[in-house]
């Protein structure tokens, strides 16, 4: 949908004649004229105005009483004053009111310096205060939650954190308790605030009432520096703002970027920069030397890495992950092809290379705000709030503030299904017979027994199919590019005939926007580290080896050495004891990382130390096509160095010349290899980024042919036939980063099995309950975790965690072994229960009747928060948060 | 002089059930009359009758009615029982004994604004009313008159009664339309007002149950015939509720009009013998005070306007020189406070320093600059907050400041000698402090 248009008129503010935008609040409007006006409660993130802080009182001609400027739309021929005598007792009014009960405690407040209350109270302020009877006490500091501490003493009462909880993140778990001064901010029942996004409530606070409990005390402002740069945790790749001091990052903040985030960050964004500085990341090059890793110089390092992958010319394979830059998985690939002769290099974890390239043509492309003013949003096989935290914050925006139409279709149960008009849920390994189901119902075709396949209602595809159809002009499909893994061609294909059928080709604010599995997933595919594919998807029509297959190669021999890029496929892809045989098998694996994950722990030959995103330096691209840019904050940490000049050492060691000398030059040989990327440049990128598809050079992005002409069979999910089917989703708290990070280590997620309570009770197990799961001898250890949403027939588990891991187990069945006591047993005794329950459930799951598919419609779709379980997670690891509290005394 | 109109049947026994109202006129011919003209001239009718607002606001109630917007969206009529004002009980009366009359007025009032559901926001504490209001809803369902094509005019409406949870602020319309929408009760920003987006965001007409109940004589009169009685811009009767130092207090019907005198010393009988009125609140307690040299203002809206103050309510509370006004000033502020909801600055910070200024000048740890700290926030208050709530503290306590502003001196002065000859004459001396003793600090209810 077209954004609203702005016409500009023409007021009058203070005597001076303003054009400004119409029906803007006079607030932002007086800015047009260089007027600021004070605020405190008014925040257009958050949605309405309220009108409560009544700071910005103003006259308007015409109007007898003062009016709150905030909330007052700006009309043309308004007069408006903000200078009159009038107008500035009612300013210096309201600050004495404010400060009445302020404690004034500025000097060892966190926020002094920074504090909108100490600006306007100077700007705006009478300059003395009248009141001299005591000011009103809570017990201070507490701990709103193991990330943000609450001093109820200095809160003003402008409702921004509430309405943040309840009307953008919609976690409703702050209210406010009592009345009139007595008033204060809590949780209903005093529970900890923990959910995705708390810790936004931090910056917006208008005064030092909620402050971050990792940066309490750290530092003040004018101690520190700042430095903008981009958040490469996930795909969202929010952009940021780091405080630093002393070479230290300090504090993460939201460096708004409406086209990208919002304004807003998750907790993982803002809080796990500790791992930045934590004892456990690599900050100096490491060699195995007798089965252990030990620290070497860089000369060593690098002369071991080139002797052996220039021995191995031609039997090198290479992965890149997460964060890599496009600078570096491009230098990645050109060390690949030009010197080492292998084409076997993947960074997308085995999704058809073709899939990507026929998914990222530019017309189809949609944007994040497209996802907010769209007629209707399709959310397809992803859960965005853990897969890309920040645009699950978008879709609720636009479904509460323009009532957008919202389907989920997914496996699991989503976080916004409350939101949405229809949720579908299919069953895992049901992917491509969903999606062709839907394209069925949509533009013809066996609708049944496709909906049969991916095991849901053939009633519930046709109701999403006819939303789809009279929403709107505008549909947006956020699909995760797991699909195209699990679901191969067809979903592809049923994806191209979505976006032709439903006419978003070349439509602005309509298209698909793809959630990638890493954070610069995009980016990597288009530098080239793609089999078969060079920089700007050039085919290359040599034989090739995906992940898998890189994988199989390295079990069977034919390829003996292995790089990687920020990425441990032990941890990170699917089915872990597959590639822990197939780097127990190389010669020779070459890491560059930040932490001694599992995989490389245990397999690594050199590992070289890897940078941060505070560190790094290049660019990123956005899933919906738009490259940011990565700027240095703080010194690389110890030994590390840049990504380029690695790569280029390690080339020249091995007789390549990559002639980069400097990281800007890696970017140029990248926008000059990449037809589509020609002309930008790291200026024209600058703080906002660029979006390459709406650039002429988007022109000359390679025709990909006619996708839809190979299609294999489509695979049906699993029948369960007494077992269950295995769902695995990856939680925003799984990974190293929260592990390490002192804050965030309390929600580092401990394997759960979520199971429907049908299922729990036919299994025979209860809540919290532990249990074994397994397919075929790989088992995991989980604690049930009965959801009511959960389809019969289905259970979840996590992956990307470092133990029990659902990457460990095939699929796609599973059973469910009650544990069975306490863990403390002998290993005889343990091993009893464990045979006596196992053959308890064999024979339960025997008298289960066949096809026990689920049933989306009979189970219980009441909202269940994912936030749920951190909560939990506060109250199992109390003690995690010991260094913190020690801060807390020397407040009071 | 006093009319009985509303209060035509009131010592009728057994007026609360629908037989006695039905035989006394009660959803008569007026009702048909009403639900039988057109909506456009049902209105018009109303404009004509002049009747204001009766629950303080004083708002003409047929203007009201006329902003409704056409168009066939789901509108609501609200009636405001959440009679919270200190010295009001009319609406209680009205509600115990003639809870039909509201009902009717009710199904009047939502045809002219084209609302098909209606709700009676009670305050919880009237619950023997709100009982009652519940057994007359289902009396009048189950004769046809609530429901489905009530009378066979094809109009529906359907009627809840929902009880308050106890908060002042509640009887503030907009903040009324969020507690019954079952949120925290906070007045919302206005505009939008109610008529174009109040509950559940729908057009809503929102009136005080006096102003309902009215509506049945307006139509069985004629608007026109109803202006004839009181004065110019107040016309009609209304409900007083005279309270305080009066022989005989009680509610009163009235003809707008009337005098001030007429109503304190003719129907309540005055303060008792001996003594006289030292100040009286004409609108209830958030009215601007009126003294004993005001008794002779004629009772209606704009002459009191005139006066510096309001008809409010029409609750008079009667002072007489028995009472300090520091008392009175104190105990109106503490109200005040604890009812502020607390979501705009100048009401919940403005309200709890008068309080803590008047207790001080209590102690006899005040100087008259504290007055004039009084006054100042008082003004500081009034125009600047979110809904009225701040300006009905500010207004009463801050013209007791003025009018009383002598005797609020010598109080000072003779609470602050008293203070210093207790501190002389008390059996331990008063040591000097050292610095080094603890400091209790009062621990806040809340944090508890």
């Amino acid at each position: 949908m077209p954004r609203p248009e702005q016409t500009l008129i023409t007021f009058s503010i203070d005597g001076r004649e303003v054009r400004a935008p119409e029906n803007a609040m006079l607030v932002d409007a007086a800015k047009y004229g260089d007027v600021e006006i004070p605020v405190f409660c008014y925040e257009p993130k958050l949605g309405a105005p309220v009108g409560a802080c009544r700071m910005c009182l103003v006259d308007i001609e015409g109007i007898p009483k003062l009016q709150t400027a905030c909330s007052t739309p700006v009309k043309d021929g308004m007069v408006v004053h903000t200078q009159t005598p009038r107008v500035k007792e009612a300013q210096e009014a309201v600050v004495e009111f404010l400060l009445v009960n302020h404690p004034l405690d500025c000097p060892v407040c966190d926020k002094g310096g920074e504090c909108p209350l100490q600006d306007i109270s100077f700007g705006w302020g009478g300059g003395t205060s009248r009141f001299i009877e005591p000011k009103r006490h809570f017990e201070k500091p507490l701990a709103l939650s193991p990330l943000i501490a609450i001093d109820r003493e200095r809160c003003i009462l402008c409702y921004r954190c509430v309405r943040f909880s309840q009307e953008v993140s919609e976690d409703y778990q702050l209210v406010l308790h009592e009345r009139g001064a007595a008033t204060y901010v809590g949780t209903f029942d005093g529970h900890p605030y923990v959910a995705p996004f708390s810790g936004n409530i931090i910056e917006l606070c208008p005064v030092g009432a909620l402050t971050s409990r990792p940066y309490r005390f750290r530092a003040r402002p004018w101690d520190i520096e700042g430095g903008g740069s981009v958040c490469t945790m996930c795909p969202g790749q929010c952009n940021v703002h780091f405080t630093v001091r002393d070479e230290r990052v300090l504090r993460v903040l939201a460096r708004d970027n409406d086209e990208v985030d919002d304004g807003w960050l998750c907790d993982r964004g803002r809080f796990a920069y500790q791992a930045i500085h934590a004892p456990e990341r690599i900050t100096a090059p490491m060699m195995r030397d007798g089965g252990v890793l030990r620290e070497v110089t860089w000369d060593q390092a690098l002369t071991a890495a080139a002797s052996a992958l220039g021995r191995m010319h031609g039997k090198v394979g290479a992965l890149a992950g997460g964060g890599t830059t496009n600078e570096e998985g491009f230098l990645l690939q050109r060390l690949l092809r030009e010197q080492l002769g292998s084409e076997d290099l993947d960074s997308t974890a085995g999704i058809a290379p073709a899939s990507l390239h026929a998914l990222a043509r530019p017309d189809l492309q949609a944007t994040v705000a497209d996802l907010e003013f769209a007629d209707a949003v399709l959310v397809l096989g992803t859960e965005p709030v853990d897969d890309m935290a920040i645009v699950d914050l978008r879709i609720r925006k636009g479904v509460r503030r323009r009532r957008m139409a919202l389907a989920v279709a997914t496996p699991r149960p989503s976080s916004l299904d409350p939101n949405a008009q229809i949720s579908v849920r299919y069953a895992p390994g049901g992917e491509a017979a969903f999606v062709s189901a839907l394209a069925a119902a949509l533009f013809g075709g066996d609708v049944a027994a496709l909906a049969r396949d991916a095991a849901v209602q053939e009633s519930d595809v046709r109701a999403l199919a006819d939303m789809l159809r009279t929403a709107g002009q505008d549909i947006v499909v956020l699909y995760g590019q797991e699909l195209l893994r699990l679901g191969g061609d067809t979903v592809t294909a049923g994806l191209l005939k979505l976006a032709g059928g439903l006419n978003v080709s070349g439509r602005d604010g309509a298209g698909l926007l793809a959630v990638p599995r890493a954070a610069n997933g995009r980016g990597l595919a288009e530098a080239g580290v793609l089999p078969g594919y060079g920089p700007g998807y050039a085919r290359r029509d040599v034989e090739s080896r995906g992940a898998p297959a890189i994988a199989e190669a390295l079990r069977s021999g034919d390829l003996t050495a292995l790089v990687l890029l920020d990425v441990d496929p032990v941890r990170d892809l699917d089915d872990a004891p597959r590639w822990d045989a197939a780097l127990e098998r190389a010669t020779t694996v070459v890491a560059r990382s930040r932490f001694l994950t599992e995989g490389l722990r245990d397999h690594a030959t050199v590992v070289f130390p890897g940078e941060s995103h505070a560190e790094a330096e290049g660019t990123v691209t956005h899933p919906d096509g738009r490259l940011q840019r990565l700027r240095p904050s703080i010194g690389r940490q110890g030994q590390t160095r840049p990504g380029w000049q690695v790569l280029s050492e390690l080339a020249g060691r091995v007789g390549l010349d990559l002639d980069v000398l400097t990281g800007a030059m890696a970017t140029s040989q990248l926008t000059a290899a990449v037809p589509f990327y020609a002309g930008i440049t790291l200026e024209s990128i600058g703080g906002r980024g660029v979006r390459w598809p709406l650039l002429d050079a988007a022109a000359s992005f390679p025709d990909p042919g006619d996708a839809r002409a190979a299609v294999d069979a489509i695979g049906a999910a699993a029948t369960p036939n007494g077992a269950l089917r295995l769902g695995t989703f990856r939680s925003i708290w799984a990974s190293p980063e929260v592990e390490v990070s002192p804050a965030l280590k309390f929600l580092r997620p401990i394997q759960r099995l979520e199971v429907s309570p049908a299922d729990a009770e036919r299994l025979g197990v209860g809540h919290g309950e532990r249990v074994d799961v397994g397919s075929g001898p790989r088992t995991v250890g989980a604690i049930v975790h009965l959801r009511a949403a959960a389809p019969e027939g289905t259970v979840f588990l996590e992956t990307g965690i470092g133990t029990d891991s659902a990457n460990v187990l095939g699929g796609p069945l599973v059973e469910v072994r009650p544990r069975g006591g306490t863990p403390t047993g002998t290993a005889d005794a343990e091993d009893a229960v464990d045979s006596e329950s196992a053959a308890g459930t064999t024979e339960t799951v025997a008298s289960e009747p066949e096809a026990a598919g689920p049933e989306p419609g009979a189970t219980d779709q009441s909202p269940e928060s994912v936030e749920a379980q951190p909560a939990e997670a506060v109250e199992e690891t109390p003690g995690e948060q010991a260094p913190h509290d020690a801060d807390e005394e020397t407040a009071s | 002089m006093a009319q009985n109109l509303i209060f035509r049947d009131i010592d009728e026994p057994g007026l609360h059930t629908l037989d006695v109202f039905r035989r006394r006129g009660g959803y008569g011919d007026r009702l048909r009359k009403a639900l039988q003209m057109p909506r456009e001239a049902l209105v018009e009718e109303l404009k004509a009758s002049g009747l204001r607002g009766r629950g303080g606001a004083g708002f003409s109630m047929g203007m009201k009615a006329s902003f409704m917007p056409k168009g066939s969206m789901d509108k609501y009529l609200v009636c405001n029982a959440d009679e919270s004002e200190p010295g009001t009980f009319k609406d209680r009366e009205l509600m115990q004994k003639i809870p039909h009359l509201l009902i009717e007025g009710m199904i009047i009032g939502a045809y002219a604004a084209g609302a098909t559901r209606s709700f009676i926001f009670i305050r919880g504490e009237y619950a023997q009313q709100a009982d009652i209001l519940e057994a007359a809803i289902e009396e009048a369902k189950a004769a046809g008159l609530v429901g489905k094509n009530i009378l066979g005019t094809g109009f529906d409406l359907e009627m809840w009664v929902h009880r308050g949870a106890g908060a002042y602020i509640c009887g503030e319309e907009t903040a009324l339309l969020d507690a019954l929408e079952g949120k925290r009760g906070n007045p919302r920003l206005k505009p939008p007002f109610p008529a174009n987006q109040g509950l559940y965001q729908g057009p809503t007409l929102i009136n005080n149950v006096e102003t309902l109940a009215t509506t049945p004589f307006i139509v069985e009169m004629g608007g026109q015939k109803y202006a004839e009685i009181g004065v110019q811009n107040s016309t009609g009767t209304k409900l007083v509720s005279v309270s305080g130092h009066v022989k005989r207090p009680g509610n009163y019907e009235i003809e707008l009009g009337m005098s001030s005198r007429d109503i304190i010393y003719g129907l309540a009988g005055g303060p008792d013998d001996g003594r006289s009125v030292k100040l009286w609140f004409p609108g209830g307690s958030s009215s601007p005070v009126l003294t004993g040299d005001d008794l002779d203002l004629a009772y209606d809206f704009d002459t009191l306007a005139k006066a510096g103050t309001m008809l409010g309510s029409g609750a008079i509370i009667v002072v007489d020189d028995s009472t300090s006004v520091v008392d009175v000033a104190l105990k109106t502020a503490a109200f005040y406070k604890h009812e502020s909801c607390g979501k705009c600055t100048p009401c919940r910070e403005g309200t709890t320093w008068t309080v803590k200024m008047l207790q001080r000048i209590k102690a006899g740890e005040a100087t008259p600059m504290d007055l004039d700290i009084i006054s100042s926030v008082c003004e500081r208050i009034i125009g600047n907050c979110l809904c009225v709530l701040g300006d009905a503290m500010a207004m009463p306590v801050g013209s007791m400041v003025k009018k009383f502003r002598g005797e609020f001196e010598e109080y000072i002065e003779a609470r602050r000698l008293e203070a210093e000859r207790l501190l002389l004459t008390s059996d331990s001396p008063a040591t000097p402090l050292t610095g080094t003793e603890s400091v209790t600090v009062p621990a806040h209810p809340a944090a508890a």
